[in-house]
């Protein structure tokens, strides 16, 4: 039987699920491995819950710790090594919304983003989902100017993946 | 269009294929975790008690061993030496329990790569402080050995000089190689586990300079 926090709990990572998904999308290259990290992340954020004290969105709380598992906590395990081309496995594109050079291109800058570290992952990922420096360095604990240079550094680099 | 503004357009139209339900997230709550932080708990356990087990069995199982430490327990310094080492290990298991209550997953990431680091130290110096009593043990053992064993005695009055030189050497050999393979072994451990953790730290210490 479910309790009433286990229920709250449940009902907000089911709406902000994305957040989650999108850091499993980053950190792994295979189904398997993707609902791994799920999991894992699921039981850090369960267990970080009652900390939880609702003065930030429940979101932005999210990311930390999805990001922390990710990053520091998640030991790959030996499902994770089988090697399979990752390539949209739970997202789909709108394709419709690219042409033929832009869709190449995304194809590339996801392959391109794959291949970095990570820890320019996670600045990635926070830059593309609209946080801001300030928010980023204070996610990552670096300083806010170190964060901006990391991140032109990044863009840089794709940018060179994009037009050689 | 730059690279990285492509890619965010991109991103937030990114829709999850295979959406979860709350029936398929419930189950995960109870699921066992598999993060490191886990895994290096149950190791500065199972160190715990492996050093304890070490520094004791042997006084349960042998009746010659456990002879012997009675008459040198009559000694004041090993008295002193015992509660000594009751002490540092009450001490590591304060340590230890501070730091991994100080693991918070809600930090951001440095200080939760730090705070991680700092739990694997201690262990670190827990076993380090054990392989060092393991030497000194040594030292101590031959040494009483040389007074108080009628063999090591007889042995020694009739090789003099040279038979002790021998056996200083083969026990400083025999030492450094356990220690050695202890540590080796140890190293190759928390190597493999913390490998991931430690490259990243170094990738956000670099980040500062």
């Amino acid at each position: 039987m479910k309790t009433e926090t286990e229920q709250n709990f449940v009902e907000q990572l089911e709406k902000h699920q994305n957040i989650v998904h999108k850091v499993c999308r980053l950190y792994t290259n295979n189904y398997d491995a993707h609902n791994d990290l799920f999991q894992e992340i699921t039981i850090q954020l369960w267990r970080a819950y009652p900390k939880f004290r609702g003065d930030s969105k429940f979101s932005t709380w999210m990311y930390r710790v999805a990001l922390n598992t990710a990053i520091t906590l998640y030991r790959k395990s030996k499902r994770t090594i089988t090697t399979q081309d990752f390539d949209g496995v739970a997202f789909k594109m709108k394709s419709e919304d690219y042409d033929d050079t832009e869709e190449q291109q995304l194809k590339i800058l996801y392959k391109a983003v794959h291949q970095l570290n990570d820890i320019e992952k996670a600045l990635v990922f926070l830059y593309l989902e609209d946080k801001d420096y300030r928010e980023i360095s204070e996610t990552m604990g670096i300083s806010e100017v170190n964060a901006r240079v990391k991140m032109n550094r990044i863009k840089k680099k794709l940018r060179t993946i994009l037009n050689p | 269009m730059d690279g990285l503004d492509l890619l965010k357009k991109d991103w937030n139209k990114q829709e999850v294929v295979s959406k979860l339900s709350a029936k398929d997230i419930l189950p995960m709550l109870h699921k066992k975790s598999s993060s490191i932080v886990k895994l290096l708990f149950y190791i500065s356990v199972a160190e715990l008690f492996f050093w304890i087990l070490v520094n004791s069995v042997p006084y349960f199982v042998s009746d010659t061993y456990r002879a012997r430490l009675d008459t040198v327990y009559s000694d004041t310094l090993m008295i002193g030496l015992t509660i000594f080492g009751y002490a540092v290990i009450l001490l590591f298991i304060y340590l230890l329990y501070t730091s991994y209550k100080s693991i918070s997953v809600t930090d951001n990431a440095k200080r939760l790569m730090k705070s991680i680091i700092r739990t694997r130290k201690i262990i670190k110096y827990y076993v380090l402080y054990n392989l060092i009593m393991v030497g000194i043990s040594m030292i101590i053992g031959v040494y009483y050995s040389f007074h108080t064993d009628p063999n090591a005695i007889e042995f020694l009055e009739k090789t003099g000089d040279k038979g002790m030189m021998i056996l200083i050497a083969v026990t400083a050999v025999f030492t450094g190689v356990l220690i050695l393979i202890i540590w080796l072994f140890y190293r190759l451990i928390y190597g493999l586990l913390l490998k991931r953790l430690n490259k990243n730290y170094k990738e956000l210490k670099k980040l500062e300079v």
